[in-house]
């Protein structure tokens, strides 16, 4: 349906086509015959025509009304034959102005681009049609295609527009011999402007099309003032930085990034959208294996740089897995996923990064601070997106403060420096940029893009482990949630009917097995009413009998405790600290439970160097280690005592004493 | 081509009132054209009182047969008893009639905001467009008439320009509303029409001279360059035939 100008519903008003009412006084001024542009004649073959100028002459005019020098009067003049208010009369489908003699002529008012009214298909069949009519095969290969693609969409009406052509072609064979050609010329030149040729940059490109036409005067009604009021108060409310301190942002933002902007430093090897040719954004590829090194110099600008580049991320990711405290990063990605993900997995999201990532004897446990902590947890009794967000910039600021110094002078960085590549400067001839042009194809679809996306996020999280701090069995990854990439090393499935966790280890567990085979959302739910101390017996009893079922069994407990025991070395302080009067006093308070006292019959195993990094921050009253039951069986009595799950403290309705 | 609007008595068949139709149609597109070239003329320097009241009246040539050729179509479309090819005819028709009502539409919106900011007493703002001639065979080639005289009143005054603008406006807002009720009362679906004629129009070859005016810029340098070879060649055989000539005088002399 067409659009008619009255019921418009003025979603067409085109925001940079402003300045073409200022265009239009300019180009009225320049007919004075006094003041204005001089004309020539121009002499064909049969007859003149008047009214053409010179190129320089032109230029001379702006120069000379506008008080501005030659070639600046030479941008303007050729912006003004790119909008179509001049046209040239030789070459006519370079839309520049030359500043020599080559002639030019104005364009009639009725083929001035206008803010109202869009370039029509119809009109531009028709013109082409009459092309065809004067002579058959006059048409140009782009305005061939365009000329079927247009009899394919308008072929309801096409009857019409072959006899409006053979109409107006009849019509304009009334006219005198010059004035047909100069109408015809106005036409050819009023399409070149509005159809540009392919290849061709075009003034026309506008962008969005706005609902307000800026050219109209507003009127200042009550509802006007209101919005000024609403907006000058919004003005004042809002917060001032100190000029010299933003101009100085300011200046060193541009002295960083002024060779890395594209308009302003020629990117190698080449611009794709000046040359066509590809080979920068193959280069630059989200998961490239050697990176660039504009790029690798980028990640040293900033932290947020390095994060936001997935290749940067992908070697910071390494560098931490070596430095084994990759759990910050994949804290930090858990809670953007969570930020950015879908609404109907946050609640089940946010469960899985607490059981990861934050609840006591999670075990990749981060460091925060207890404020944050409190906050946080808090927090998640009503999760929503942005609940993680003040522990994830704690995370952030840890990271960037700490860790992302180390890493510049790491090795991991310094090998990818050195592998980084410097691709040569493309010089293209002009045939080649042609050819390249020819050649363009359109990339890749955004949804194989996705799909590779998500492959390789699977791939990440199918490949592990990453670092585990601590061992727990007692939260399960859920693959079907992209929490964190790396997964729990002693996971186990006791029987292959249930769900199979990778890397898992042989030792089964009961309770895992019961997480596992419950779907996410049930867990909260049920087995969460706290481990009350009539389950445990019956908990350890199974794990008991499950332990002796498996014959990998003993050798994996043995593996299991050791590294526990290494675990538990650094611990010792805290063991000895636990021992003091104070330790009674907190079970039972606050808001998170202590797993239970940690056996003491073993101290002297404890004394093993710091063989992992374990970043502890919390007073020692509170356990953060997990009580495996491996453990408790070999402590026998405390085991009742021990086995306890993770629970996320918001679902507890009873607090729970000593014991729970 | 003849408008047939008398109607012959009635003979029985119906390809009267479906040949009338195409008629009516193809008159409006043919005054609709005429319309556009006088369109394109306006705030060019060739802008006059003339050439406002060739538009003027243009363009009450094509409301009249516009209206008519309403009537007409919308009495058959809503006829239920047209058999169906005549009714695919009759369709096709219509979407051209309505095509060719927007394409007025627009011109008329077009010359309506041109008339404001151009005026033809001041003649200085006009733009030097080159046009020369007027469009006098054009307006006459669209109200059918032979040569228009030039009546009197050329200086038209403000007054008459600010009435012609407000009947403009109105007129307008009429086709605006033809287009509307045309939409409301005739159920047209543009996807069942499809094109009878060809893709690509009969190229008329008589006339090629403004062809050859047009591309005289591009190739002026290769002609001239073949020119001078032909130039050179017959230089050549000049020379050539007079040396032949010398030869033979040298030889009877001697």
């Amino acid at each position: 349906m067409t659009i008619r100008n009255a019921r418009d519903h003025g979603q067409r008003y085109r925001p940079r086509m402003a300045c073409l009412k200022k265009v239009e006084t300019v180009v009225l001024e320049m007919q004075d015959p006094k003041s204005g542009v001089k004309s020539q004649t121009q002499r064909l073959v049969i007859t003149t025509i008047p009214h053409a100028i010179t190129g320089e002459d032109i230029v001379a005019w702006l120069a000379n009304r506008f008080k501005i020098d030659a070639l600046e009067a030479r941008a303007m003049g050729t912006m003004m034959v790119a909008f179509g208010y001049i046209y040239p009369l030789q070459d006519h489908k370079r839309l520049i102005l030359k500043p020599d003699t080559s002639l030019y002529r104005f364009q009639t008012p009725y083929f001035w681009p206008a803010q109202q009214w869009p370039v029509e298909d119809t009109d531009y069949a028709i013109y082409l049609a009459k092309r065809n009519i004067r002579k058959k095969g006059m048409l140009e290969l782009y305005e061939q295609e365009q000329y079927n693609n247009l009899y394919k969409w308008l072929n309801h009406k096409w009857d019409f527009i072959v006899m409006q052509a053979k109409e107006q072609y009849r019509a304009g064979k009334e006219r005198k011999k010059p004035d047909r050609v100069v109408f015809d010329c106005q036409e050819r030149a009023y399409w070149v402007v509005h159809r540009p040729p392919p290849g061709t940059v075009s003034a026309m490109d506008y962008g969005h099309e706005r609902m307000v036409d800026p050219n109209v005067v507003e009127k200042k009604t009550s509802e006007y003032y209101r919005r000024i009021i609403m907006f000058t108060q919004q003005c004042i409310m809002r917060p001032r930085v100190k000029s010299s301190v933003s101009i100085g942002a300011l200046v060193k933002c541009s002295t960083t990034y002024k060779e890395h902007d594209p308009f302003l430093h020629p990117c190698l090897p080449s611009n794709p959208w000046l040359t066509d040719d590809i080979t920068y954004w193959n280069l630059n590829m989200p998961n490239v294996e050697i990176p660039t090194k504009m790029r690798v110099e980028r990640w040293t600008f900033s932290f947020g740089e390095l994060l936001s580049d997935p290749r940067g991320r992908a070697d910071f990711r390494l560098f931490l897995k070596k430095e084994f405290s990759g759990e910050n990063l994949a804290f930090w990605e858990g809670c953007e996923d969570l930020k950015w993900g879908a609404a109907e997995t946050m609640k089940e999201k946010a469960q899985q990064i607490y059981k990861t990532f934050l609840a006591r004897g999670a075990p990749r446990w981060i460091n925060i601070d207890g404020k944050t902590m409190e906050i946080t947890v808090k927090g998640l009794a009503h999760p929503h997106r942005y609940v993680l967000d003040a522990a994830q910039t704690h995370i952030y600021m840890l990271m960037k403060k700490d860790s992302y110094g180390r890493y510049l002078k790491s090795p991991v960085f310094k090998e990818t420096q050195r592998r980084a590549i410097a691709p040569e400067a493309h010089r293209f001839s002009d045939a080649q940029l042609e050819q390249n042009g020819k050649r363009r194809r359109p990339s890749l679809s955004p949804i194989i893009l996705r799909q590779q996306e998500e492959e390789q996020k699977a791939k990440l999280a199918a490949s592990g482990p990453v670092d585990i701090t601590q061992l727990c069995r007692f939260t399960a990854p859920v693959p079907h949630l992209a929490v964190y990439t790396g997964i729990c090393e002693a996971q186990s499935t006791a029987s292959p009917g249930l769900m199979t966790l990778p890397n898992s280890a042989a030792c089964p567990s009961p309770i895992s097995v019961a997480i596992d085979s419950t779907p996410a959302s049930e867990r909260r739910f049920d087995g969460n009413g706290g481990p009350s101390s009539s389950h445990f017996p019956s908990i350890a009893e199974a794990s008991v009998s499950e332990e002796e079922n498996q014959p990998p069994v003993p050798k994996s407990r043995m593996a299991l405790s050791l590294s526990k025991l290494l675990r538990r070395g650094c611990n010792a302080p805290s063991v000895f600290a636990s021992l003091s009067p104070k330790c009674g006093v907190t079970s039972g308070g606050g808001k998170v439970q202590p797993l239970g006292v940690e056996p003491l019959a073993q101290p002297q195993s404890r004394r093993i160097a710091n063989f992992f990094q374990i970043k502890v921050d919390i007073p020692p009253e509170c356990r953060i280690y997990p009580i495996d039951s491996e453990d408790e069986e070999d402590d026998g009595p405390d085991t009742a005592r021990g086995v306890k799950e993770i629970i996320c403290p918001w679902e507890t309705v009873t607090k729970q004493d000593g014991a729970g | 081509m003849p408008r047939s609007n008398n109607k012959v008595a009635d003979d029985g068949t119906s390809a009267r009132p479906l040949q009338e139709g195409r008629a009516l149609v193809d008159s409006l597109i043919k005054v609709v054209a005429c319309y556009r070239h006088l369109a394109s003329c306006v705030g060019g320097c060739t802008d006059s009182s003339s050439m406002r009241r060739d538009l003027q009246q243009t363009r009450e040539r094509a409301q009249t047969l516009a209206l008519s050729c309403r009537n007409h179509l919308t009495a058959r479309l809503r006829d239920k008893t047209l058999p169906d090819d005549e009714r695919k005819e009759t369709e096709r028709l219509w979407v051209a009639f309505s095509s060719c009502l927007e394409l007025l539409h627009t011109d008329m919106c077009k010359v309506f905001t041109l008339v404001k900011c151009f005026s033809p007493a001041c003649n200085s703002t006009m733009v030097q467009t080159g046009i020369q001639g007027g469009t006098t065979e054009v307006a006459a080639q669209a109200l059918s008439l032979p040569d228009l005289q030039e009546t009197n009143n050329e200086a038209q005054t403000s007054s008459m320009e600010g009435q012609e603008q407000s009947q403009l406006e109105q007129e307008i807002a009429q086709v605006d509303r033809t287009l509307e009720d045309m939409e409301l009362k005739v159920n047209v679906l543009r996807w069942t029409v499809e094109a009878q004629g060809p893709q690509y129009a009969d190229p008329v070859s008589t006339d090629s001279t403004s062809l050859a005016l047009l591309s005289i810029n591009e190739e002026a340098a290769k002609r001239f360059c073949d020119h001078r070879q032909m130039f050179v060649a017959m230089i050549f055989c000049a020379v050539a035939i007079f040396a032949v000539l010398l030869s033979v005088c040298v030889v009877l002399l001697a």
